[in-house]
């Protein structure tokens, strides 16, 4: 077989490129439909989990809420050390983006690993103005598959997942400039 | 789909972790395949790392004045070890373009080298793919089959796994034997043309392609055109190193 080959190299070139023209062919016929953008899973390119969590203050926050927005749901702690440093960023981008009404950051605190006391007093010395929802029973932390903390996910207008960011500190660039990058896409 | 390694207070991530080890093990076999493909195994290393270094600069210097409103109001930004705030295509072009330089400066041979870092490659992507399959990248079709993973809401085809296998095949192809002379640019042609196949064949099974018109899957398209410029350069190259027909004794 291989003196063969050896001796049509032509003829083998010609053969393997047709039989990859009918396997292209056949693929193409048998294409599965991506579900894509419809499936809800924690990844880019698929549609974001919904959920519907409360503030400290009673607050019902809802992801369906926001759809036509730019949402940055961010899943933090308060005895997470990057969670801590990046929140500064976050705030920044909220004063950058509030007066556009465009772009929302929702700071889901993974409540059923801390203590909502510690929320209110980490907001409060952090001065945090955008929503923060708390995850009292792990529900959107499990959701989401966060596996480390922070994790951070761009949602479009369309409430696709763009990007994810596990780990951190994130900075006011990367932030301001994942969430321009999707606000410049057709509504 | 093991995104996280979590050794005590220390979560690694899989994936990153996977590719320096490839980078390593094929800089590793790169090296100790490199006399035997006539080419120093020396150069080749410093070339691979400088065009790293290279592509990584390019590719946040370019993500910069992508978003230069943003990078002028906080400047530091451009040093800050995020790594996700760079841009690709970019730092690909930087990458290729810096070695391609320094090759040409150190006066590099062109097959032996790109056939040594074949084989380096070879080994690289072995790593690429089990790195995919920790992150849930390039991930599979929905299938009903009984190795099939959950996935991202679906039990889907593994195959980041197919795709590992079939680079291993691949590796185990190229890697040369002992008193086998090999022509120079054989071994990096066979690796594009290889790959290429393996990609065109499980194409069918992942769930992430993106189609052109009559649902023609665009990454099977490009792999047949490499497969086919791959393939007829080894023709050229088996051509123009064929012995001479020796001439008929009644001439």
């Amino acid at each position: 077989m291989l003196i063969w080959i050896d001796r049509h190299w032509t003829l083998f070139t010609l053969t393997v490129l047709s039989l990859s023209l009918v396997w292209i062919g056949l693929t193409a016929a048998q294409s599965i439909p991506t579900t894509q953008g419809q499936t809800p899973a924690p990844r880019p390119g698929f549609k974001a989990p919904a959920f519907s969590l409360t503030t400290l203050t009673g607050e019902e926050v809802s992801l369906d809420a926001y759809h036509g927005k730019v949402v940055i749901l961010n899943i933090w702690t308060t005895w997470c050390a990057f969670c801590e440093t990046e929140m500064p960023a976050f705030q920044n981008a909220f004063e950058a983006f509030n007066p556009l009404n465009d772009v929302v950051i929702l700071a889901v605190n993974s409540t059923v690993q801390d203590d909502p006391a510690a929320v209110a007093q980490f907001i409060a010395r952090k001065g945090l103005q955008f929503a923060i929802p708390l995850d009292s029973d792990g529900r959107v932390t499990h959701q989401y598959q966060v596996r480390a903390l922070p994790t951070t996910f761009f949602i479009d207008r369309q409430g696709i997942i763009r990007d994810i960011v596990v780990g951190g500190p994130l900075t006011t660039a990367m932030i301001q400039s994942r969430a321009a990058d999707l606000l410049s896409q057709e509504p | 789909m093991f995104p996280i390694l979590q050794i005590g207070p220390l979560a690694l991530q899989a994936p990153g972790l996977l590719l320096i080890l490839g980078v390593w093990f094929g800089l590793t076999t790169a090296e100790r395949y490199a006399a035997r493909l006539k080419s120093a195994s020396n150069p080749i290393y410093n070339l691979v790392l400088l065009g790293l270094l290279a592509g990584i600069v390019g590719a946040r210097l370019a993500y910069a004045v992508q978003y230069r409103t943003i990078f002028l109001a906080d400047p530091l930004s451009l040093v800050s070890l995020t790594p996700t705030m760079l841009n690709g295509e970019a730092g690909l072009t930087a990458g290729v373009l810096v070695a391609l330089i320094s090759a040409n400066r150190k006066a590099l041979p062109l097959w032996p080298t790109l056939d040594t870092l074949a084989v380096g490659l070879s080994i690289f992507f072995i790593a690429w793919h089990l790195a995919n399959f920790a992150s849930g990248n390039a991930f599979g079709a929905p299938t009903r089959l009984p190795w099939a993973v959950d996935l991202w809401g679906e039990q889907r085809h593994p195959v980041q796994l197919y795709e590992m296998a079939a680079a291993i095949g691949i590796a185990i192809l190229l890697l040369p034997r002992n008193n086998t002379p090999v022509l120079p640019g054989i071994t990096f042609w066979s690796w594009v043309a290889l790959s290429a196949l393996a990609r065109l064949l499980f194409e069918l099974f992942r769930g992430d392609s993106t189609t052109l018109i009559w649902n023609l899957h665009s990454a099977q398209l490009f792999a047949w055109l490499a497969a086919g410029i791959a393939l007829w350069q080894i023709g050229l190259i088996r051509k123009r190193n064929r012995p001479p027909t020796p001439l008929h004794p009644d001439i």
